[in-house]
């Protein structure tokens, strides 16, 4: 009898957690969702260099080789004999011969006008995104920028941020730099260092990801978010458009 | 064409006077050899396509659409109302068409003529940066508001007209824009096409107001 009571109550509680738990999850709800991307440019790193003496080798033996009096001449005063020109018609965009003058041929289209108007952001007194930096140059190996961007959070109830690589999500497929996609590590890092020194590998295995801050209700919070990235030797660099490209979401949940 | 009845007028100068002269019409022919020099031509055709327009702004509660000076084959790649905060993906934005003899083929370039001109309300300041705001991508149906792009850049040449309208001149600058504003490039001759999208990636700092700016695209021969 008592074994069963016991049981019973076992069970009730559980019952109660987990209901108390899903109640909690329910009333959580996204308020604003933003995206903060930064272009990523690697700029190859000179190797280094050990120099290594060589070891004595004898001179070669000399032999007298027997040159033509035309090539002794031209040897002698390389710019000796009748002016020549080397070309060959084909190459040429027009044969040189005679007058010319060299000139850049440029066309100037008519211009493509640009508009758009800016309207602010519904969302701006809880939840705001402040870049720094926008263009990562990076050597080979690992870089460390700090306060690539900051976050500013505030809500009237308890609230928390998330972090997400965008795009990414659970799969065997890597997906792309930096990023990747789970389990394949994100080779971008983040830290909070008013909260935190420890760097966290991006999230890259679904939205919303992994909690970045909390905050009490009404507490106003602004940090700066410091970025690591690790370029690793295997990665070919970038040096011309459109570059690597990096975007993290966050999502501010309120509850 | 014209080189063509050149050359049959010179030829008809030639035979023709001298026996016009002597009463009696004799017939004869000229060989005339002359150089095609390279020359470049070009078109930029914004809102090339139908579909044409914005997408994205995830989460800003409101739906981009494209503004009323953007129409099918000109007028203004014109955003629309787009909120600060938040990325944009234009489709279609400006096609460039390049007509050249040069064997040695093209670089084109783009640059803005100025920094974004802000109207309606004026704000303080009046410009704000061009530069990681609006950038560049070859057009692909893969391309989202997200995808690697990059940036345009204010010129350092001097633009032309009432804030670049007329383009931007280059005598200043050694003739080219500077080599980091190519946007594409051919190694042959052709009548060749490329298409591109834009991205508005709108900071935080982004003043409330309409932007303005004209992107100038300049075809140089190599």
């Amino acid at each position: 009898m008592t074994r069963t009571n016991l049981l019973a109550l076992l069970a009730l509680g559980t019952m109660a957690a987990l209901a108390a738990f899903s109640q909690a999850d329910a009333l959580q709800s996204t308020k604003a969702v933003k995206q903060i991307s930064v272009t990523i440019i690697i700029t190859p790193s000179p190797a280094p260099v050990v120099m290594h003496r060589s070891a004595p080798v004898d001179a070669p033996p000399t032999h007298s080789v027997a040159v033509a009096p035309a090539i002794m001449e031209l040897v002698a005063d390389p710019f000796g004999g009748p002016l020549l020109l080397a070309s060959s018609g084909s190459v040429w965009d027009v044969p040189p011969s005679g007058l010319m003058i060299a000139q850049a041929i440029t066309a100037q289209p008519t211009p493509v006008p640009v508009r758009f108007n800016a309207k602010p952001d519904p969302n701006a007194a809880y939840f705001r995104i402040i870049p720094h930096t926008s263009v990562l140059n990076v050597p080979y190996g690992t870089t460390t920028f700090a306060c690539v961007f900051e976050i500013f959070t505030h809500y009237t109830t308890a609230h928390s941020l998330a972090d997400w690589a965008w795009g990414t999500t659970n799969t065997a497929q890597a997906g792309t730099y930096p990023m990747q996609n789970n389990p394949t590590t994100s080779y971008l890092s983040w830290a909070v260092p008013d909260l935190a020194a420890t760097f966290h590998a991006y999230a890259n295995a679904g939205s919303p990801g992994e909690k970045t801050w909390s905050g009490l209700a009404g507490q106003t919070q602004q940090h700066c978010v410091d970025l690591t990235i690790v370029v690793p030797n295997s990665q070919p660099p970038d040096p011309t458009p459109p570059y690597y490209n990096a975007t993290a979401q966050y999502t501010l949940i309120v509850s | 064409m014209m080189r063509t009845l050149i050359a049959a007028a010179a030829a008809l100068l030639m035979t023709a006077t001298p026996a016009f002269a002597a009463g009696t019409p004799t017939y004869g022919s000229a060989r005339i050899n002359y150089k095609v020099l390279p020359s470049v031509k070009a078109q930029i055709i914004p809102n090339y396509m139908s579909g044409f327009g914005p997408q994205g702004g995830t989460g800003s509660g409101s739906n981009p659409a494209p503004g009323p000076a953007a129409v099918l084959n000109g007028g203004t790649v014109d955003f629309g109302n787009v909120v600060v905060g938040f990325q944009y993906l234009y489709k279609y934005a400006a096609q460039v068409n390049v007509q050249t003899n040069d064997s040695a083929g093209f670089v084109v370039y783009a640059e803005g003529a100025t920094d974004l001109n802000g109207s309606n309300p004026v704000p303080t300041p009046a410009t704000f940066p061009l530069a990681q705001t609006l950038f560049w991508l070859v057009n692909n149906s893969g391309n989202t508001p997200f995808s690697p792009a990059a940036s345009f850049n204010r010129t350092l040449g001097t633009p032309i007209g009432a804030n670049g309208l007329n383009g931007i001149d280059y005598s200043g600058t050694g003739g080219v824009p500077s080599a980091g504003s190519a946007v594409w490039s051919s190694p042959t001759s052709g009548n060749l096409s490329q298409g591109f999208d834009y991205q508005l990636r709108l900071s935080g700092s982004t003043p409330i107001s309409q932007f303005d700016v004209y992107i100038v695209y300049t075809v140089v021969g190599n």
